[in-house]
């Protein structure tokens, strides 16, 4: 029987939260503990993780992560640095973009010519690719693992389409300069951010409002998406009136992967009202300005937002009580979101024992959940990428402005199960090509089943392991007399497997 | 060669279904096949098609004979003389062209000025309402095609009942009853380049019983649907497929999706209800007229369904394709020679069954005083008398207050697609 020695603040919210329901304080070892936020706030323990976060103290790690900063992330930084993508800023990438598309159009154009992709197209694919991994490596490398989540879950809300025009050059830069550097910022920042991004003025069609004509696309999403959330009590008019607000907010020189410019020649001059509130004629771009001060501070954006939030840390449907915590927090601390997150895990909702295991990945946790898990060390070859887009999830190609969805309905699937069961099985046999992995970090070979099957409930599956799985291993590893083999045939029934499947 | 025909009963999530050693799936099948036997082949098919995004309707079936549409329209309307006419009024968008023989044979028809009694003009609310079958309810837990298939058992004998063509399970197929999700038909099951066959199944039998065992929950009832579908597959020469009488689909996800579709109705493998989406029809900015963005899109989609028809020959007797769309664009063009977010749409239906050769539904005009909120075609005809028609005539489902809760199905309000 384990110890119970659960950290004192947990234990304190948890004799709190039970004592009026006259319940038990559930049992969690520090051990659960650290499973727990490493596969929340993290992708997943690496092996011996778990043990490390134990010791440290779970709260005290999760304090640590709320500031990144203070991390150190040498090997993430070090490898960044293999990644060319980096080195070009959007007007480099807009250049590129239109050289390629000469030597397309030159090579459709000449029919007795070599039809394989020309070299400054297979650098743009090349650089496509790359993009894609980046996150992916970032998301299984870094030590900073829940400002990793965070860049993820706000890339989902403020969801740009890499493939529609523009975007193709200006989403790197979004990427790195508005959604990066205001991850675990403040809220009212970031949204500023993104309104002013090139890559979000182009993708929902902004740059392109005239005062004489008006494009809803934008103001329709910045309430009903980015801010108030579809049931926050705004009307047709004020979809309207925020879109005549944000007329002349534009981009110069789009071809050339230009900056924001605001163009008051053709900005919306009149008195509007938005949620009743006035707008005085003639204040040009202030009114945006005041407008997005407006959206992040309503308490309508502050329980959408939070709601959001514990749908991604806590449950498909959270309860009440956290997402009122992380409101609660976010009016204390005027949209500091470390204060939100915070208030979120040290929640008593996000330890109680329905919360362990209730969330099931999504196709980009499932892989970089695995790549750690196995010690794998991605470079910058895009086959992690591959796979998770392979499972569904194609980075920075969610069409719609919703972004990808957090909820298990979306993602689990009988055609999807079995592709999370084949990505398992290449990556324990070390099949994906160009990906090294560490098995040995899990357990050295060995055809002993009992050793096998208790290195892996330990070391990947956080002590969930089931009497079934357990049966079912011994059976499978019964005949396999190859070391290499049968822990390769183990990790990749693990990892495929209904636990690994859970968070 | 005969597969077994399995139970394939779900109540409350759990399947109860048994996971024991099978012979058959063992044995690898000694005859490859295009069919398996053991469903009736004429069973009714319904093939839904979501055009995401909000397609437009007035250039997709264009009021040609209407003055209003082209002075709404000066940079976008598609001009009277490339537009194929289909009776003097409305006309199919020319790059619908290979259309026109299955309007002219009587098996399309489209129903215009359809579309949500509710008025929300956001994609996601008014995809979730189409998809749940109930307008203005957010909290509806399934979507339609599932609540049909939980009500009607009698179909409920293969895995393939209902397909969703696709990575991700579509909301209208959400529910309690059984549904697969395929993204590539050919690859569907354990891939293991490097094992032998054997190797391969024993692998599939390890994950079955790990999943049969441990799995809780959708990870639970999803497994138990993919080894099952995996095992009926196996007996099919999958790889061999040619489209029959030259079908010729269009490049692309759409294509081969209504490819597949073919492929499984054809295979006899009891499918009722397939599934699959079209998207790229959110024409906010240079929609283009004849030519153009929005041609585009209606070429593969025109292109994709004519080589469906075509393909499956004298099986489109038995099958129904409905298309459909969260709403409609606006009447007046926008400052992008595009256009916004409106309400009423139009949505086709092809097939044997369909009552073809007319545009049904209420025409309410395009005239100001006509309009939705003074911008957008009306709605004359809710979604739900549509689709309540097409389960009612053409798949016999009884309890149509069942599957659209709420909304009292009266035959009366049908638009009249299905021939009687």
């Amino acid at each position: 029987m384990k110890t119970l020695v659960v950290p004192p603040l947990v234990t304190a919210l948890l004799l709190a939260a039970s004592v009026g329901a006259g319940q038990q304080p559930p049992v969690l070892t520090p051990r659960d503990s650290a499973f727990h936020a490493l596969n929340r706030l993290a992708y997943g323990p690496r092996p011996g993780e778990v043990e490390r976060v134990a010791q440290e103290g779970v709260m005290r790690w999760i304090d640590r992560q709320l500031a990144p900063d203070q991390i150190a992330d040498g090997d993430r930084a070090a490898r960044e640095r293999e990644f060319r993508v980096l080195h070009y800023d959007r007007g480099d990438l807009a250049q590129l973009y239109l050289d390629a598309q000469r030597e397309r159009r030159e090579r459709k154009a000449d029919t007795t010519a070599d039809q394989t992709p020309g070299p400054v197209e297979q650098q743009g694919r090349r650089l496509a690719g790359q993009l894609a991994e980046l996150a992916v490596v970032r998301a299984t490398i870094s030590e900073r693992q829940l400002y990793e989540v965070m860049v993820d879950f706000w890339t989902n809300h403020f969801n740009v389409f890499l493939g529609k025009g523009a975007d193709r050059f200006l989403l790197p830069d979004y990427v790195e300069h508005v959604i990066r550097p205001h991850a675990l910022g403040r809220f009212e920042d970031l949204l500023i951010a993104t309104a002013e991004s090139p890559a979000m003025l182009f993708y929902l069609d902004n740059w392109e409002s005239v005062a004489l004509g008006l494009n809803e696309n934008y103001a329709r999403e910045l309430l009903e998406l980015h801010t108030l959330g579809v049931d926050g009590g705004y009307t047709q008019q004020d979809v309207i009136n925020v879109a005549r607000i944000f007329t002349g907010w534009s981009i110069k020189r789009p071809r050339q992967g230009g900056d924001f410019e605001f163009h008051e020649s053709v900005h919306d001059e009149g008195e509007k009202q938005v949620l009743g509130v006035g707008f005085q004629a003639s204040h040009g771009m202030d009114e945006g300005i005041r407008l997005l001060k407006l959206l992040a501070n309503q308490p309508a954006t502050m329980h959408h937002v939070s709601q959001q939030l514990c749908e991604r840390f806590v449950s498909d449907d959270p309860p009440d009580g956290c997402v009122d915590d992380a409101v609660a927090a976010w009016r204390r601390s005027h949209g500091d979101l470390r204060q939100v997150l915070r208030a979120i895990f040290t929640s008593p909702d996000f330890w109680a024992p329905g919360t362990l295991g209730g969330k099931v990945k999504t196709p980009l946790e499932f892989v970089v959940s695995a790549a750690r898990a196995v010690g794998a060390d991605p470079d910058t070859n895009p086959r992690l990428a591959q796979l998770v887009a392979r499972l569904g999830e194609p980075l920075y190609l969610h069409v719609a402005p919703d972004g990808y969805p957090e909820k298990q309905d979306a993602w689990v699937n009988s055609g999807a199960l079995l592709d999370r069961m084949n990505a398992a099985v290449a990556l324990a046999a070390g099949n994906v090509p160009g990906l090294v992995v560490h098995l040995d970090s899990i357990v050295s070979p060995t055809a002993d089943a009992d050793r096998l099957v208790a290195a892996l409930d330990e070391r990947i599956l956080g002590g969930t392991l089931s009497p079934n799985t357990r049966k079912v291993l011994r059976e499978q590893l019964a005949d396999v007399g190859d070391p290499l083999q049968a822990r390769a045939l183990a990790v990749g029934l693990a990892i495929g497997g209904p636990e690994f499947q859970r968070q | 060669m005969i597969i077994s025909r399995r139970v394939f009963v779900k109540s409350g999530g759990l399947a109860l279904v048994s996971f024991g050693l099978d012979p058959l799936f063992l044995a690898r099948a000694a005859f490859a096949t295009n069919r398996l036997s053991g469903y009736p082949p004429n069973r009714p098919v319904l093939v839904c098609l979501f055009q995401r995004g909000a397609v437009d309707g007035l250039n997709m079936i264009v009021p040609h004979g209407d003055a209003l549409y082209y002075r709404e329209r000066p940079r976008i309307a598609v001009p009277a003389t490339d537009v194929i006419d289909l009776d003097g009024y409305f006309g199919l968008h020319p790059r619908l062209a290979p259309l026109k023989q299955w309007w002219d044979a009587k098996s399309l028809a489209a129903i215009h000025a359809i579309g949500s009694p509710d008025a929300s003009r956001s994609h996601f609310d008014a995809q979730d309402y189409m998809e749940a079958g109930t307008p203005g309810v957010k909290a509806t837990p399934d979507g339609w095609l599932n609540r049909y298939c939980q009500h009607d058992r009698q179909h409920a004998d293969t895995p393939f009942r209902a397909v969703a063509f696709g990575p991700q399970l579509p909301r209208i197929l959400a529910g309690s009853a059984p549904s697969l999700a395929i993204d590539d038909l050919q690859a569907f099951g354990l891939r293991a380049p490097r094992l032998q066959p054997a190797a391969r199944d024993r692998l599939t039998r390890a994950f079955e019983q790990l999943y049969a065992g441990s799995a809780t929950g959708l990870l639970s009832s999803s497994s138990q649907e993919a080894f099952h579908a995996v095992q009926m597959l196996q007996q099919l020469d999958l790889a061999e497929y040619r489209p029959a009488n030259d079908a010729a689909y269009p490049r692309g996800r759409f294509g081969k999706a209504m490819l597949e579709i073919a492929q499984l109705i054809k295979a006899d493998v009891g499918v009722q209800l397939a599934f699959a989406d079209v998207t790229g029809w959110d024409t906010h900015v240079n929609q283009g007229a004849s030519e153009g963005l929005l041609a585009t899109r209606l070429g593969e989609f025109g292109q994709a369904l004519a080589a469906f028809a075509q393909d499956l020959g004298e099986k489109l007797r038995d099958v129904v394709v409905l298309t459909m769309s969260e709403f409609g664009r606006t009447v007046r063009e926008n400052g992008n020679s595009g256009t916004d977010h409106g309400h009423a749409t139009a949505m086709l239906v092809l097939g044997g069954p369909v009552n073809g050769g007319t545009v049904l539904g209420r025409w309410p005009g395009l005239d100001p005083a006509q309009r939705f909120e003074g911008r957008d075609v009306q709605v004359t005809t809710d979604f739900r008398d549509l689709f309540a028609e097409i389960l009612a005539r053409h798949l016999g489902a009884r309890d149509l207050s069942a599957v659209f809760p709420g909304f009292t199905p009266d035959p009366g309000r049908f638009p009249g697609a299905i021939r009687g």
